[in-house]
């Protein structure tokens, strides 16, 4: 399979290092205007810069460029016939998305999937194992925060440019947790939000506090941040007969802490002598196989010729129709195009 | 692969005294020595890696050796296996007998010590998504551990068999059936050949399939204080002392992948706290004094690290066949 990268930023240089190594790939070409193959940067395959997408030269592409032209390039990649793997978030607003979907209806033979890595996290795969049925009982409730501390050139950053990224933190890295949320409690609806642009000023949100309920009536609380002074991932799960919280991750740099599952069970009085402090386990874990086996999930749905089973076309509504509707409920400006 | 720690919530006394202990271990070695009766064999090479044994002193005139490169403890000699298999038979049943500790304390030992065993192996089968397995416990019977496994519904069936049995006589048409789990709980501490009773078990273990074992690591803190003056070192129950290095090479070389490697025993400091009082002149060095003088929850945070850091003296491995 011959494999074309758009965008060789953060995400695409990761894309390029695992299909480089996947025995499923030929050929990897990356599209970066703002590289030229003198430099030391470069990788192998670069195309140069000005050149139409080669679309018959490759099977499928992945998208890893600033949300601004991904939606067009997804429109046309599935217009050529090609797969495509898109990088979250599918677009800058719900419309891009739906661009995107409608080009996906006519091209039914194209696989079509999207980078949401986090629900193939080790602690996120373990939790999934041990709620419901696994032993600590259906979800009380979902709490999510998940922040970066932004950085000095953090205002000079395209996601920060809202006619570019189409939302603040929220978009950028708030989506993850939506998607967590949606994995573990299914569909949900917004109760209600709050959006603060109260540090950055950049014109989109840095804080975003987020209410949601299941079909079941679960609820579910994000708070989304690009002023957490200390990287941070933390997912609680209450459940009925214990509870979960998932913190950390094994990212390149390795500034949200090391990833760690906490397991507890409930005890009362009958159980334990200790009431409200039950024991705990945690689980470490040393390796983040996740981007491997999102690509690899994608590239095999690809050969077998069958729809990828994660990051498909109604996941990605789910949380984009979500966040519309907090962008609207709480009037932001980058509310005003949807 | 992963590490895992348990909260420290229970006292050495409440599963393990070292005054009742003393009086078992007296029973064990007093067992030992007549087990041996002048025909033991000198232990040449280390199980894991087959490097020269070398000495390292004895416990009760007992001798032990030790691994210069994986830094394990064995027993330095041992009579043949039908003495020893005879041996552990006859402490699994002083065990179980009114006469020691264990009798004083079965619901708080069912508790603290066997309880968090079942929820590791019920945990850990949740995580590889393995629903009722069948299971062997491999033990010398009778083990406490046994009703409580059959009990707790976490295992389609599960057979018991005799550890030394495994190890050394031919497989029958009955023993061949395979299972997809098997449990050593410490006991490749204390039988003669560790290296084969493992091989044996992975050979009746499906592809897939998982091997859970515990054991105490003398890579671990209060083994580490106080070496071979460790009234938990004794045998039979402890007739080999892996670091915690040795003990998951032993299992990479029986062709398992490693799943977890886990040192959660949250007693290593009350373990050192409880020779001290027991022995005012026990010598010490001076980070140990002050950590024994320091408060509680500077002990427990100590504690924490050990089991965080896989220093501590209880371990926890899973393998996988591949």
């Amino acid at each position: 399979m011959k494999c074309l990268i758009f965008g060789y930023g953060y995400m695409g240089k990761i894309r390029y290092r695992i299909l480089r190594n996947h025995p499923l790939v030929s050929a990897v070409l990356v599209a970066e205007p703002a590289l030229e193959a003198s430099m030391a940067e470069a990788p192998e395959g670069l195309l140069p810069a000005g050149r139409p997408a080669p679309w018959r030269e490759c099977d499928a592409v992945f998208i890893c460029t600033p949300n601004h032209v991904t939606a067009d390039l997804c429109v046309e990649a599935l217009q050529h016939g090609r797969h495509v793997f898109c990088e979250k978030p599918p677009g800058r607003n719900l419309e891009d998305f739906c661009r995107v979907a409608e080009a996906a209806s006519n091209a039914p033979r194209a696989a079509l999937a999207f980078g949401f890595n986090h629900r193939l996290h080790p602690s996120i795969q373990a939790a999934r194992a041990l709620v419901g049925s696994g032993g600590l009982g259906d979800p009380l409730y979902l709490k999510g925060t998940y922040g970066k501390s932004g950085g000095m050139r953090f205002r000079e950053n395209w996601r920060n440019n809202p006619d570019l990224s189409g939302g603040g933190i929220l978009l950028d890295q708030g989506i993850h947790m939506l998607d967590l949320f949606h994995v573990f409690l299914g569909p949900l609806t917004l109760v209600d939000a709050m959006l603060v642009d109260a540090f950055w000023n950049c014109g989109v949100e840095d804080n975003a506090f987020v209410l949601l309920r299941s079909e079941q009536g679960v609820p579910a609380f994000l708070h989304s941040s690009s002023t957490l002074w200390k990287h941070t991932f933390r997912l609680e799960i209450g459940c009925r007969d214990g509870y979960l919280i998932a913190s950390g991750l094994l990212s390149q740099t390795g500034s949200y802490g090391r990833e760690q599952l906490v397991i507890g069970k409930r005890q009362f009085e009958d159980e334990a002598l200790a009431l409200g402090n039950p024991r705990e386990e945690v689980l470490y874990f040393d390796r983040d196989d996740s981007w491997e086996k999102e690509v690899n999930e994608f590239l095999v749905a690809v050969q077998e010729g069958r729809p990828s089973t994660h990051g498909t076309l109604e996941e990605a509504r789910r949380v984009m129709q979500l966040i519309r509707d907090i962008y609207a409920l709480t009037g932001s400006p980058t509310a005003t195009s949807r | 692969m992963r590490t895992t720690q348990t909260s420290p919530t229970f006292p050495l006394a409440s599963v393990k005294p070292l005054e009742g202990l003393v009086r078992y271990r007296g029973y064990c070695l007093a067992q030992t020595r007549r087990a041996m009766a002048g025909r033991g064999q000198r232990r040449a090479h280390c199980p894991v890696d087959r490097a020269i044994l070398e000495p390292c002193g004895a416990v009760e005139g007992l001798a032990y050796v030790r691994c210069p490169s994986c830094g394990s403890l064995f027993l330095a000699d041992l009579p043949d296996w039908s003495a020893w298999a005879g041996l552990l038979a006859g402490v699994s049943r002083y065990r179980q007998s009114p006469a020691t500790f264990h009798a004083d304390l079965v619901q708080s030992r069912a508790d603290h010590v066997y309880a968090p065993k079942l929820e590791w192996i019920r945990d850990t089968l949740r995580l590889q998504q393995m629903d009722h397995p069948t299971l062997l416990e491999v033990t010398t019977p009778p083990s406490p551990f046994t009703p409580l496994l059959h009990d707790s519904g976490v295992c389609a069936a599960a057979f018991t068999i005799d550890e030394m049995a495994v190890a050394h006589q031919p497989i029958g048409p009955a023993d061949s059936q395979t299972v997809e789990v098997a449990v050593l709980l410490e006991s490749l501490d204390r039988v003669d050949d560790p290296a084969r009773l493992l091989q044996r078990v992975v050979e009746r273990v499906v592809v897939g399939g998982l091997v859970f074992v515990t054991g105490l690591v003398v890579s671990g803190f209060d083994m580490a204080a106080l070496g071979l003056r460790n009234l938990y070192l004794y045998p039979p129950d402890r007739t080999n002392g892996f670091s915690l290095q040795g003990l998951s090479a032993l299992m990479t070389r029986a062709g398992l992948e490693l799943l977890e490697v886990s040192t959660p025993g949250v007693l290593d400091v009350g373990v050192v706290q409880a020779h001290r009082q027991r022995d005012l002149s026990l010598t010490l060095s001076a980070f140990e004094e002050q950590l024994l003088r320091a408060n509680p929850e500077t002990q427990e945070a100590f504690q924490t690290f050990l089991q965080q850091q896989g220093l501590s003296s209880f371990a926890r491995i899973v393998g996988r066949k591949p």
